[in-house]
């Protein structure tokens, strides 16, 4: 009984429920179905020793995604259902599963994790900690890399949190911010 | 990893693989009602087993998260419950 047998037993629950989240053809119960998939998420995270993203989850995918869920079928309406589960579709199934067969090749040719000769950790990160200071002027080298080396990066994420507020408050029909 | 922590983790494998009976619950239904305490259960296991970790990681920040969920799995409750009650209303 060790760390891997529970990261075992928390993938099966997390392949099943997101499994079933995309089949399930009632929305209510596929939404109900994705918090078990968050709760399962945040499980992992802490079983990888990354209490914060954990945390991240679980308020985010449990706490704030299915309130906003059931706000937008409430908007959208929800449909009578008289089958439980959709209908598989073979063509794109068989598509999907050579591709994942093809990515999971590519596996074996990546570094360990923590690797110390391996490229991420031998040509930019000793740069970075070589020059950060010199040629940005940040007092705080992870700002150095996030605003500085990695500005344009940083500048498509915060395009994505905007659209999301944005898409939050089309559901909340609220105006303006309280 | 002593005896205590070999049971502790024994013990966090067994809720996890419990929650996927719970998980079959919460697929088939029929009611809302069956999900939703399907879904409850998964979440008490989900704090169970955070608490475990925290105990055999011997880490006590990972605790926070145990908390966090406990008050998390009630409102997702409420949520549902209110949404399923009078259709249109969730805060």
């Amino acid at each position: 009984m060790s760390v891997a047998g529970l990261e075992f037993a928390l993938i099966i629950l997390i392949l099943v429920s997101a499994v079933i989240t995309a089949m399930l053809r009632d929305t209510l119960a596929s939404i109900i179905v994705f918090g078990a998939y968050s709760l399962g998420m945040a499980m992992l995270w802490v079983v990888f020793r990354a209490p914060d993203v954990g945390l991240t989850e679980a308020v985010v995918g449990a706490g704030v995604m299915t309130p906003l869920l059931l706000l937008a079928i409430t908007k959208l309406g929800r449909e009578d259902v008289e089958r439980v589960f959709a209908k598989i579709r073979w063509g794109p199934l068989l598509g999907v599963s050579v591709l994942v067969v093809l990515l999971l090749l590519t596996v074996p040719a990546l570094p360990e994790v923590g690797d110390p000769d391996s490229p991420t950790n031998t040509h930019v990160a000793p740069y970075y900690i070589e020059n950060a200071y010199e040629e940005t002027g940040f007092v705080n080298i992870v700002t150095a890399i996030l605003v500085g080396y990695r500005g344009l990066d940083t500048f498509g994420e915060v395009t994505v949190v905007f659209a999301a507020l944005v898409s939050v408050l089309a559901v909340l029909r609220r105006e303006e911010l309280i | 990893m002593t005896l205590t922590t070999t049971a502790l983790m024994a013990s966090a494998i067994i809720l996890a693989a419990v929650g996927i009976i719970a998980l079959y619950r919460a697929t088939v239904g029929p009611t809302t009602q069956d999900r939703v305490v399907a879904l409850n259960v998964v979440g008490t296991h989900a704090v169970l087993v955070i608490a475990l970790l925290a105990a055999v990681f011997e880490t006590h920040e990972i605790i926070d998260i145990a908390i966090v969920y406990g008050l998390l799995n009630f409102l997702l409750a409420i949520a549902i419950a209110k949404f399923s009650m009078d259709r249109g209303e969730v805060l």
